[in-house]
Parts: C-alpha cells; structure tokens; sequence
C-alpha cells in the first residue's frame, strides 16, 4: 500500500506544506500571479458585460468577439496615457500608494486552496501555493497593509476630496473588517484550525448531531451549518472591497473618485483598480474557501468518485468563483449606495453585536455538546452560562430598542415642529429665503417679468 | 519557515511588478505640459492650500481608529480560543463570557455616548 | 507540523476566592461605566458613590479575611502572588483609596466639561448647567484595582498590564481638575509622556529579561540566574531598563521630574489617591522585582540603588527648601520620602533581615500614606477666590484665623519630618533601623541629614502658619463637607494612633513580612 497513489479523500492538511522544492513554488506563484491578472481583465469584462445585460444593454462589443478584449485595450490605453504628477503632492507617498495597495492584495492569494494534492511534473504537490497555521490571520494582515495604501494615497495626494475619501474608506474599511474577522470565529469553532487547507478538509463532511438518540447528519458547508456568520460575512466583503452599496469611497457625487482622485488614467490609477479587482477575488475565493466547501465538488456532482481528485477540483473551485464573482455583480446591479451614516452605523451597531451573540451562542451550544459526551457535570454550568447569554443579549437588545424608539420619536417631533415653524415663518431656519410673496414672482401690479440679461 | 518561502516568491513577483508600472508610467505616455493640469483637482476652483504636513480632520475617525484597535484585538484574542476551544472546555466558554462582556460594558458605553453616531 | 497545533492544551485554574479583593473592585468599575451608559445623568453620582465605597469596603472586608484565614499562595497559574505583603498593600491602598473616595466625591474639584477648551463659552456654559463628568468614579475604581494588581503580580507580563491599568485612568484624571485647567492639562500630558515612555522602559526590559531567561515569570528569572550563564548584556540591560521603568512609578531621582508638575496640576483629590496609592503599589512591584526576580543579582543593583536612593533624598530634601507652592513641596517631600523608603530596599540579607526591612517599609507606606492624604485634604479647605490657595505666602498667619486646621496641618508636616509621637517616627525608624542593621550605614547617615534638611522645610511652614501676620486679604477656610472632615480626622487620628500605639500596626506589618514574597 503506497498511500501516495491512493487519492485521499480529505485532501492536504497542513504537514502537507513547506515541503516543494523552490521551481515548484515558482510554478505556483506564477501560476496564480497570471491567474489573478487575467482574472481581472475578465473580470472586468464580465461585469461590464453581466450588468449591462441586467440593464438590458449590449455592452463592450467592439474589440474582439463579445468585446472580450475591452479589458486590455483599456488596459494598454492606461498605460499610454499622460503620467500626471501633480504639483502639490508629497511625491514619494504618492508614488509608493499604489504599490503599497496592490502587493499585498496579491499575497493574499497564497493560502488559497485550489485543489487537493497532485502529480506536478512527477512531483507531488498540493494545488495551494502555501498554507500556515495562520493562514486565515494571513489575509486579514494583508487586507489591513493594503488599508495602508488607502491612506497613503489619500494623505499623499494632499487634496480634500483625496484626503476625505481616503479617510472616509479607512474608517469603512476596518469597521468591516471587525465584522469580518468576527464572522470567522464560528467557522474556526467547528473547524479548529486556521489552516485554509483544513478547513476545506473539516468540509468534507458534516458528520452528525446526535439528538435524543437520533443522529442528524448536519450539513458539510459551513454556509448553511453556520449560515448567520455566512451571511454576515458576505455583507461584510461588499464593505470590505468597497464594492456598490458600499462604494461610498467612490461617491463620486460627493467626492469625485475619493482617494484616488489625483491619480490620472495611468498606470498608477490601473494599480488601484487591479488591487480592487485582486481584493473582490481575494474575499471571494475566502469566501468559497471557508464557507462554500473550498474546492470540493457540490452535491450532485460530489456522488462521481473523481469528483474530488486530480485536477478536477480547480475547476469546481474556478465555477464558484465565478458564481460568487456573479453574486457581486448582481448586488451592485440591484442596489442603491447607502449613506455614509448608515454604513457605518449598520457596521458597529448591527453586524458586531449580531456577531459577538451569534459566536457566543454558536460555543455555548458546542460547548453542551462536548459537555454531554466528556463531562456531563458540567453541563448544568453551560446550561446557565446560556440562559444568562440569552437573558443579556434580550435585555441589551431591548433596553437598545426602546432607547431607540424614544430617540426616533423625538426627532420626528423636532422634525415636524421645525416644519410647522418653517411653515409659518419662512426664514426661521437662518437661511435668507427670499419671501413668498415678492413682486416678481407674481408679477403685481400688473407688471411684466424682466428677464435677466435685459436692461 | 519554509512554510512562508512561497509567499516570498509571491511577494517579489507581486512588487516587481507592481514596481515595474509604477515606474515605466512616466515614461509610456505622451508629455504635454500644462500648469492647470498639474493642479489638484477640486471640479474646476482654485485648488484649496493645502499646509505642509497635512491638515486637519475630523476627530471621528481617530474614534474609529481606536476602537477598531479595541475590537481587532478581542478577534485577536478569540481566534485561538476558537481554535482551542474543545480543549479547553467550559472553562473556556465561561472566561470568554466574561471577556466578551467586559469588551461589550465598553461597547455599550461608547454607544449610549454618541460615539458610533456620524452626523 | 508546528508544535502550536499539536501541544495538548491543559484548561488553567483560576482562584477565583482569592483573587476576589481585586475582581470586586474591577467588577465595581464595569458596573460603574454602565451606570454611566444607561442611567439619567441626576442619577449617576447618587448611584456612582455608594458602589464605589462599598465594593472598596467589600475588598477591604475580604482582603482581612484572607490575611485571617492566612491565605498565601501563588493564585492563578502563579501568574498573581496572594502572599503577606500583598496583602497588607491591598489593605493600605484600600483603606487610603476609599479615604480618597470621600475627598474626591466633594464637589468643586472636577471639571464640569472637560473636553471644552478652558475659557471657551462651552465651558462656561458646561459650568452654569452642573455638568460633571461622573467617570471619575469607575476610572478611581480601574486605577486602585491597577494598584492592588501591580505589587500582586508575579509575573511580568501581568505587572506591565497593571502597570497600564492603574496608570492610564489616572493620566485621565490628573487632566480633570475644575479650577487652572491649563495646569491640570499640562500635568496631564506631561504624566501621559513620560508614563508612557517609563512604560516602554519597563516593557523593553521584560523583553529583555524574556530573551535572557525564556520566561517572564519572576520565580524563573530567578531561576534562570543561575542555570543560564553567558547572557549578562541581556540580564543587565533588562534589569536596568526594568528598574528605570520602575524608579519612574516611585519617583526616585533622576526620575521624579513629574512629580511636581503632575502633583501641583491635578486635581487635589486624586494627587491625594496618587501620593498615596500608586506609591504603595509602585514600592510593591519594585520590592517583588528586585528581592524576587532579582534577589541572587543584588551585588549588581545595591551599589546602584544605594546611589539613586541618596539622590532622591538629597534631591527631594534640597529642592523642596525652594519651593514656593505647597502642593509642589509636598510633591518634592514626597520624593524625600520616597528616598528614605529606598534605603530599605536595599537593606536585604538574610531572611530575618529581608523580613525585618519589609516590614518597616509597609508600615512606613501605611504611615506616610495616610499622613499625605490628611496633608491633602486640608489643602483642598484653604481656598482663594480662584481656588486652592496654592502659594505657601497665603498661608501666613494660618494659625491665628483658624488655628484647628493649622494645627492638624502641622501634625501632618511633623509627621513627615519625623518628630516622635508621630507616625513618621515610627515609620523612619523601622526604616532606618533595617538599613543599618542590613549594613547601610552610610545610606542611614545621609536619610538622617537630608531628615533634618526636610524637617527645615516643614518647620518653616508651621512658623509662617503661627508666627506671621496674617495676610490681609487672606484665603478663606472653606468649610469642609463631611466627606472632607472625614477624610482630616481619620487621617489625622492614624496619625496619631500610629505615633503613639503603633504596635499592633507593625505587629501586623511583621507577620505580613514573615513569609516574605512567595515564589
């Protein structure tokens, strides 16, 4: 029995790793580096592509057959053009910013599993790039440095509306980011392990809940055994990546093109919107990793024996890349930017809350399940620990509520006083209002209107 | 360690490149001079005065810093709870309890306070 | 495979009983901060007060107990030492921490917006509305469970993060005071600056210590100093940027620059809560790093400290001759006395010796402790128009307008000095007694000389109180709230318990320094 020929149905753990020689590692990294890079420029058309037929629009048509080339003729466009260095600048922040934002945006991409082990030029390999015992913390590291390149390229353009949108998109950034990281707590519960390639392994099956001697087998994709964190996260990588209802940075009623306003259609300018593209892919492929069942194949196709070996599973990874990759799309072609206020307020006040019960709800039931079958003294403990996390949060939430509702009605009272008052009296609320009832709007007295421009 | 060589040779391969743009930019495109284009952009006013060293901003967002580092290091310290979390036991279960609810005093009390509101 | 993954883990243990002192009064604090989240702004200072008193009065209960039921162990993975001594520092710091408590909850001495910019219509506005920020109360809860925290831990990871939580509310607090808001907000910056960067001293030196002796727990240093040889650079640079960390906490020279500016700005209440408390607790964790952590290296750091001990006393002494405001030459007799206490330290030997030292320096801390808060809170009573009469002319001819308060000031001042029948005396003595019996003669020379040189200082106070006219125009006595009076007859009544009857006091500083610190 060789156990390298025999396919191994939980794929790589994390021994599996830091054994390639460095040419292998080389192949990889390419590998993904080319993945990425042309995965934007069909990204980019895609979504071009997708929302105008959502709009019932042809879009990019001209350049190749279903305008597939658009992407790189907009690409070699960008490079061609005037590399504008603006006078008022602090010159080396704003040239290092786009670098800062797109290598990490990159790095990401390393412990994201593409399929089980396989025979790569007789040597046998992981279809992962690396993996660690961190890994998931890997991402989050990479996705805070890239924040860095948000406030660079803010700070550095030394513009207001550079200067607000960079802000304005930090803030945004690390409230969700909160959110996020918090959204992995439950599945690093049931998974125990940061691992990428191990969770995907944890996924193979759900195994069984044993209820009153009936043993209900639970669903393997931690999306639905976990769907609240599932949820939350996808919510979540919307904000993240700045991606329509949260493309405030962006607002470009507001703040024209936010913290990269300064940076003319150049090179610079396609680094900012590759790190965009690489970061959707980045969360998207997080989020097939730790909730979608990672490269393994869904149900149906699950039952073929091969479904889950060889090189098979990179294209199931690749198919739900693109689903989710779709979902984007279809959100920013369905939904209306929020409010700045809103944004924030949904990311302090709804999603970390929600999140903090939900992990302390998902580990006290956990913990009555370990508790049952190891020691069932303690059981009663977690019982009470429970019924006390229940009792909090509803107060909490109560106590919030009624505050809430208190505060709404009084500023619908202020609200409808300020109405009657600006009713009665025009010019109350301190702005010169001209009065309602001037000659010329009228035209008292029989006198005809003069028109501007006229003496 | 060599667990992180890979994202090493990713790394140089990601900077080379990113480096590389940012760096043929200037000299891929045409050059037309023009001393308005090289002003900042504010829709077509004279640019505001910027002062050296950077200006101002609302104290909002420093909050908002603050406490993302508040939070970003509870998530620090549940990562390996969740990960030893079988292990551990009820014990660990009623420590984070306890955590959790120390972090959310200060929660609640920065909300009752206005300091997650943006007006 | 990393060995993170794959080393069993074992759930801790956490003496929840023993370590109850402290989590009532961390538990008192969170209570605190949602009291101010959800309770109507009328209601917080009736509802702030009596939790504050009353769980400081639980811990002292419990504390009591303990030392009763003779609890000494090493709680929580041996990462907090119950032992003798910190026991006795927990009973000090709450008993003066909730003498404190009655001095803070007057009111007049806290800002009423302290965000507002002094002299801005905000404030004004903020002043004529009774706005009062009632933080204060959970922040003097978090920094006295810092406090008891800091001379417990035996490890110092721990001590860093007691160090944090009782220096940071209080770098808040010094910021608060109602009256000279430019003053209070420069001591506050001023003690934030150098705190923080004494805490990246003593942080950079548990590194140190870390790389030196792969733990950060005391007893393995300990350990560590004998089995780990050829690592001295780390050793010695750890345990003199540890200590530098430390002395700054004391205020020992050259150190004590903060002192002053940090005393005279803050509010009078909490200069009061610092001079007693944190000194206590400081004195605590210095005496557990050094006897514990670094017991077998006393040959390195004794010449060391015997040369900053006689700088703090020679600094101290010299300096408050000069001063003109009296909260400035407390600061600076503080630092005198901070000198004194360190000529104990440096008195170790053998075990008797280090328990004989011990106890004298706890029952010094309890002495000096109450005698400052006294000293304090009758500061707060001396008002001008603008506040605290602060400048010693003011004083003049205090002892004829109103000589009850003049006199129990003056009992105070005598105690510093150290004049018999006070509760210095015995303190100095116990002190002194040590050091020469640990053989730091010359060190107990320069105390007594530089003791003279303070007892100048404070004599001249008690002479411009009695024997000068009074200023015509002169501060006026407010008339103390009962809190106040409280706080003045307490404090002076241990004054002169502990001068006449000190007995049973040292007795039980003694039995608390018998066991010395458990390892």
């Amino acid at each position: 029995m060789i156990p390298n020929l025999v396919a191994d149905p939980a794929g790589p753990t994390l021994a599996d790793f830091g054994k390639d020689p460095l040419w292998i590692s080389i192949i990889k990294a390419l590998f993904i580096f080319v993945f990425l890079m042309l995965g934007v420029l069909f990204g980019v058309w895609f979504e071009r592509k997708l929302i105008s037929r959502m709009q019932h629009r042809y879009g990019p048509n001209r350049a190749g057959k279903f305008g597939l080339l658009q992407s790189v003729a907009d690409g070699l466009k960008m490079g061609l053009k005037e590399d504008i260095l603006p006078r008022v600048v602090d010159k080396v922040v704003y040239i290092l910013a786009p670098v800062i934002i797109a290598v990490p945006a990159f790095l990401s991409y390393s412990i994201i599993p593409f399929g089980p082990m396989v025979s790569m030029f007789g040597v046998r390999t992981p279809l992962q790039l690396t993996d660690l015992p961190v890994a998931v913390l890997l991402v989050l590291a990479m996705s805070s440095i890239g924040v860095y390149g948000i406030v660079l390229a803010g700070w550095g353009s030394r513009s207001p509306y550079a200067v607000l949108g960079g802000l304005r998109s930090t803030a945004q950034v690390i409230s969700y980011e909160i959110a996020m990281g918090l959204s992995f707590v439950a599945v690093f519960l049931f998974a125990g392990t940061l691992s990428t390639s191990e969770i995907v392994a944890k996924q193979a099956s759900g195994g069984t809940w044993s209820l009153g001697g009936l043993d209900i087998p639970l669903p393997s994709w931690y999306a639905i055994l976990l769907i609240p964190s599932f949820l939350i996260y996808v919510i979540t990588m919307l904000g993240e990546t700045n991606r329509v209802p949260f493309d405030l940075p962006e607002g470009e009623g507001e703040l024209v093109a936010g913290y990269h306003t300064e940076y003319s259609s150049s090179l610079k300018f396609a680094m900012f919107q590759l790190a965009e593209y690489v970061n959707v892919f980045t969360v998207s492929g997080l989020a097939i990793t730790l909730f979608l069942g990672g490269w393994r194949a869904p149900w149906p196709i699950s039952l073929w024996d091969g479904a889950n070996t060889g090189w098979w599973p990179m294209l199931w990874f690749f198919v739900k890349l693109v689903l989710v990759f779709a979902f984007f799309i279809w959100v920013r072609a369905s939904l209306p930017r929020i409010r700045y206020d809103q944004l924030m307020a949904f990311g302090w006040k709804v999603l970390i809350p929600l999140n903090l019960a939900w992990i302390l709800l998902v580990a006290t039931v956990r913990a009555l399940q370990n508790a049952r079958s190891e020691q069932p003294g303690s059981v009663p403990v977690v019982l009470v620990i429970a019924a006390i996390v229940v009792i909090g949060a509803l107060a909490i939430y109560f106590r919030f509520d009624t505050v809430n509702q208190r505060r709404r009605e009084a500023k619908a009272a202020e609200v409808a006083a300020d109405m009657e008052l600006l009713d009665a009296e025009p010019t109350a609320g301190g702005f010169p209002v001209p009065a309602l009832d001037l000659p010329h709007y009228h035209g008292v007295n029989g006198r005809k209107e003069v028109p501007s421009g006229t003496n | 360690m060599e667990l992180y060589v890979p994202i090493l040779v990713l790394a140089v391969l990601a900077a080379g490149f990113a480096v590389f743009s940012v760096g043929i930019a200037p000299f891929t495109g045409p050059k037309r001079w023009n001393r308005a284009k090289l002003d900042g952009y504010e829709c077509g006013i004279e640019p505001t005065p910027q002062p050296v060293g950077g200006g101002r901003f609302p104290l909002k967002y420093m909050i908002t810093a603050m406490l993302f580092i508040v939070f970003d290091i509870e998530i620090i310290f549940l990562y390996p709870w969740a990960v030893a979390f079988d292990k551990l036991g009820v014990f660990g279960l009623v420590e984070m309890v306890l955590f959790i609810v120390t972090v959310l005093v200060a929660y609640a009390y920065v909300w009752r306070r206005r300091g997650l509101d943006w007006d | 495979m990393s060995t993170l993954t794959a080393a069993p883990i074992t759930a801790p243990t956490i003496e929840y009983g023993e370590l109850a002192p402290m989590l009532i009064i961390f538990g008192a604090a969170m209570i605190g901060v949602l009291v101010e989240a959800f309770t109507p702004r009328y209601l917080r200072k009736s509802i702030q007060m009596p939790i504050t008193v009353l769980s400081m009065v639980g811990a002292f209960a419990l504390t009591v107990w303990q030392g009763v039921r003779g609890v000494r162990s090493a709680a929580a993975m041996g990462a907090i030492a119950v032992d003798g001594p910190s026991l006795f520092i927990w009973g000090a710091i709450l008993l003066l921490a909730i003498v404190s408590v009655l001095l803070i909850n007057d009111d007049d001495h806290f800002v009423a917006e302290a965000a507002a910019v002094p002299g801005s219509a905000e404030e004004d506005q903020a002043l004529s509305q009774g706005g009062a920020h009632t933080e204060i109360y959970p922040l003097v809860l978090f920094a006295v469970g810092g406090m008891m925290l800091f001379p417990a831990a035996n490890d110092l990871l721990i001590m860093f993060v007691a160090l944090e939580v009782m220096s940071l509310p209080l770098y808040l607090l010094c910021g608060l005071a109602r009256r000279r808001r430019l003053l209070s907000q420069e001591a506050a910056m001023k003690y934030f600056l150098l705190g923080a960067f004494s805490s990246a001293f003593f942080l950079y030196g548990t590194a140190l210590l870390y790389g030196f002796a792969g733990s950060v727990d005391l007893k393995a240093i300990a350990t560590a100093l004998s089995t780990v040889g050829g690592q001295d650079a780390l050793l010695f640079i750890g345990a003199a940027t540890l200590g530098v960390g430390l002395l700054f906490k004391i205020g020992a020279a050259p150190f004590q620059a903060w002192k002053p500016d940090v005393y005279q700005g803050s509010p009078t209440p909490i200069t009061a809560l610092m001079a007693s408390g944190t000194l206590i607790a400081a004195f605590g964790a210095l005496l557990r790093v050094f006897w514990v952590a670094l017991g077998d290296l006393d040959a390195e750091w004794t010449p060391v400290l015997w040369g900053v001990a006689i700088l703090t006393m020679v600094v101290g002494a010299v300096l408050a001759i000069t001063q003109t405001d009296i909260k400035r030459m407390l600061a600076y007799s503080s630092i005198a006395h901070t000198g004194f206490l360190l000529t104990a330290v440096v008195a170790t030997g053998k075990e008797s010796q280090n328990a004989n030292a011990l106890s004298g320096i706890l029952f010094y801390l309890l002495a000096y402790g109450f005698a400052t808060v006294g000293a304090f809170a009758v500061v707060t009573m001396v008002r001008d128009p603008g506040g605290e009469a602060g400048h010693l002319s003011r004083w003049a001819g205090l002892g004829k307008r109103s000589p009850l308060l003049a006199g129990i000031f003056a009992l105070f001042l005598l105690a510093f000095a150290g004049i018999p029948l006070t509760s210095g005396f015995f303190g100095k003595y116990a002190v002194f007694a040590a050091a020469v019996a640990g053989g730091a003669v010359q060190l107990v020379i320069v105390g007594v000389v530089t003791s003279a040189m303070a007892a100048f200082f404070y004599v001249r106070v008690i002479v411009l109180m009695f024997f000068s006219d009074p200023a015509p125009e002169g501060p006026t006595i407010a008339v103390p709230s009962m809190g106040t009076a409280a706080v003045v007859t307490l404090s002076a009544a241990a004054t002169v318990v502990l001068g006449v009857f000190p007995q049973p006091v040292l007795d039980l500083a003694h039995t608390a320094a018998q066991s010395l610190f458990v390892r």
